[in-house]
């Protein structure tokens, strides 16, 4: 039987994160356990009257590629990738894997020449997206292999995507979308008052300075499902430590229990009850790598659990995120580096947020609603 | 099975589209053909490729050709645009997941999307006569064409991989070798002028004086066997009834017969299907003229089994097709339909070249030519 969610989050998806409009040309990227979704996605498409076109991948190329492509083929980027990445008007990428491990064994140093022929391409997207000429969103649809991760039966970590997408049923999908966007919008402009934010959880007393950074609202267009308030903190000023509670991944391995101490910006002790080797070679990646380019309040509130994917647990209602690594350059940022980790702290018990010394945070929340704003 | 699966890709790479180190390869399928899929790639990249796979999905083109507008219709999508004017290799796996997915479609649109490729074909048939585009067709077998077939999926893989001479020690010899047959029979056929095709109710003739007749060695498509060139547009005349349903996307006409008179069709009529006949005879001017005429050679191929790729090879048939010639034949015929139609002549059906009987009963003569 075909699930109807599908529809409302292919709709949702054209509709409103990429705003799709006539003789738009849109790329539909999924691999093959994605199919329902491409082909709900690609109908949405052509009712709108855009030109949709699809890349399925067959499951298990890429471990070929990796264990068998030399040097030169792992870092080839395609002429035609770089010529789409141009025409393009609008681009979906659907995250899933029918294994999220297959590639854990990979020789690290030929994983590392096909990640980065990655980021060249990503890069490209990046500009072309801030340059206003292409909308992107990423997402996923529910596979096994990350209900497997989540620790769910397919059927229940299905409620949990489509619940966080808000294509359950009941409100209008892109009306409640839309109301998020101006929700955390009227949060951002708030947030870009303030000088500095301490956080205060278990075992974390840190403090943050965001003076002069602006704030912006991920409302659901370049991710689905969305919904935190992030910036690129000062790189001099943050100081004091921080624990995180949920496991810490990075490119399929995991790190538990990190506590990282900050001094004058950087990280300057770091541990983990698991993982530690591999949390100090990422720290040491370059000279960006010890620095926060990110803060974040998670604010979506159907996500109430952990995942194990980014894409969900840096939403989290309630939690907040750094990042190590790079920032990003809207919210003028200055730290650069070749990683972009997420880590995530959970305050929804005993958490607080202070912004200059006011309480405005407490056990998962916002104390004041946002002032509405007119945009 | 998976053995099989490994030397079909390495014939594939290595023989028909014979990958360059550098080459940008295309690689295609339904989902079902992701076994030889993986196969194949892992061959492009042994050979020195730079490989690129995707799956084509039944339901968006259904979408499309339910839905689409003229405009979304006749667009050719970024990629595939790319790959036919610079890609250097196309492999293409034929494994179908329903045959008849397409039946529901609306024939007129139908002919519109057929005829909005016209460009995008004609552009990769040029390059590859150019020699600066290889591609190859080759079959999957999967329940749906099994079925098709009235056969298990075991029987059909069995058909499908014997006329792929894949239970041979080296597939790629035995391809050299029937290769030799073809060569034969292309160099009786490449001094004839006229041809005349007598079975029953059929009495054709083709003019196929100074054209080319190319010989199908498991290059384009995969198995193969034929003969074939592109007749004197002006010159057929008579009647053929067609022995096998015409098939074409899946949508079928049963039991067609075709008058020509001066190289055009001028009566067409079928027990089934005949209104879907008709409209992809009318698709354009080029689609009532013959674009192809061919021996059907593969020895291994006996049985009809509704795959197109398997029945045009079957050993004792001929076919034409409908529509657009292939560069290289010397045909000049343009259309957006190509649409091969079989017809047995192995009970009693006879070939006469110049008025000299050359094939008779599904096989040339001794001493022919």
């Amino acid at each position: 039987m075909r699930d109807p969610r599908v529809d409302g989050l292919a709709e949702l998806l054209s509709g409103y994160s990429l705003g799709l409009r006539e003789g738009q040309v849109l790329r539909i990227d999924g691999e093959e356990t994605t199919i329902p979704l491409v082909t709900a996605l690609y109908r949405s498409a052509i009712q709108r009257g855009a030109l949709p076109y699809t890349q399925v991948r067959p499951a298990g190329l890429d471990e070929i590629l990796l264990a068998e492509g030399s040097e030169e083929q792992l870092s080839h980027i395609p002429e035609s990738e770089r010529v789409q990445s141009e025409e393009l008007d609008a681009w979906l990428t659907i995250w899933s894997s029918s294994n999220t491990r297959a590639l854990t064994r990979v020789d690290p140093e030929r994983r590392r020449l096909d990640l980065a022929k990655h980021f060249r391409l990503v890069n490209r997207r990046w500009q072309r997206i801030s340059a206003g000429e292409l909308s992107w969103c990423g997402t996923l649809y529910p596979t096994q292999a990350h209900a497997q991760d989540a620790e769910m039966s397919l059927a229940d970590y299905e409620d949990f995507v489509y619940g966080a997408c808000h294509v359950n049923g009941g409100q209008d999908p892109i009306e409640h979308w839309e109301s998020v966007s101006a929700a955390l919008t009227a949060r951002a402009r708030e947030l870009d008052d303030v000088r500095e934010l301490r956080i205060v959880g278990p075992d974390t007393d840190l403090r943050v300075v965001v003076e002069g950074r602006p704030w912006i609202p991920s409302d659901g267009r370049d991710n689905m499902p969305d919904g935190e308030v992030f910036t690129s903190p000062v790189e001099t000023g943050t100081a004091g430590e921080i624990y995180f509670a949920f496991p810490s991944v990075f490119q399929g391995q995991v790190v538990e229990d990190v506590r990282l101490r900050f001094e004058e910006g950087r990280v300057v002790h770091a541990e983990a009850s698991s993982g530690a080797d591999y949390l100090r070679a990422l720290i040491a990646t370059d000279e960006g790598s010890a620095v926060l380019g990110e803060v974040a309040f998670g604010l979506n509130y159907e996500i109430d659990r952990f995942t194990r994917d980014i894409l969900f647990d840096e939403k989290i209602g309630g939690t907040m995120h750094v990042a190590l690594g790079g920032g990003f350059d809207e919210a003028g940022t200055r730290n650069k580096s070749d990683l972009h980790w997420d880590l995530i702290c959970d305050l929804r018990r005993e958490g607080e947020v202070y912004a200059d010394g006011e309480l405005v945070w407490k056990a998962g929340s916002f104390l004041v609603e946002a002032a509405a704003e007119r945009v | 099975m998976s053995d099989r699966l490994a030397k079909l890709a390495d014939v594939l790479v290595g023989y028909s589209t014979a990958v360059q180190p550098g080459d940008a390869v295309q690689i295609e399928g339904s989902p079902l053909t992701t076994p030889l899929m993986r196969e194949v790639y892992r061959s492009v990249l042994r050979a020195g490729g730079h490989a690129k796979a995707g799956l084509v999905v039944d339901e968006t083109q259904e979408t499309l050709l339910t839905e689409g507008s003229d405009e979304q219709l006749a667009w050719v999508p970024l990629d595939r645009r790319w790959n036919v004017e610079h890609g250097d290799v196309w492999i293409v796996l034929d494994g179908p997941e329903n045959t008849k997915h397409l039946t529901g479609v609306d024939p007129e649109k139908m002919a519109r999307w057929l005829k909005g490729r016209e460009p995008y074909q004609n552009r990769y048939l040029e390059r590859d006569s150019l020699g600066e585009f290889r591609w190859v067709l080759c079959g999957y077998p999967t329940q749906a064409s099994a079925q098709d077939a009235s056969m298990s999926l075991g029987e059909f893989e069995e058909l499908i991989y014997g006329a792929a001479f894949l239970d041979e020690d080296d597939p790629v010899a035995a391809w050299q070798a029937f290769g030799e047959e073809l060569e034969t029979v292309g160099s009786i056929l490449d001094t004839k002028h006229e041809l005349r095709v007598v079975g029953m109710d059929t009495d054709l003739t083709l003019g196929v004086a100074g054209r080319t007749w190319l010989r199908s060695k498991g290059m384009k498509n995969f198995p193969d066997g034929e003969v074939f060139t592109g007749p004197v547009e002006t010159s057929v005349e008579g009647t053929i009834r067609f022995t096998f349903p015409a098939i074409i996307r899946g949508r079928q006409a049963e039991d067609v017969v075709l008058r020509f008179e001066s190289g055009e069709v001028v009566e067409a009529t079928a027990r089934r299907g005949e209104d879907f006949l008709r409209e992809m005879i009318e698709m354009d001017d080029g689609a009532r003229r013959v674009g192809e005429f061919a021996f059907g050679l593969n020895p291994a191929v006996t049985e009809y089994t509704g795959s197109l790729l398997l029945d045009e090879k079957i050993g004792g048939t001929v076919h034409l097709a409908l529509g657009k010639s292939v560069p290289g034949t010397g045909g000049v015929n343009k259309s957006g339909l190509h649409w091969d139609i079989v017809c047995d002549l192995r009970q009693g059906g006879e070939v006469y070249a110049d008025g000299e009987l050359i094939y008779r009963d599904g096989a040339f003569l001794d001493g022919a030519g």
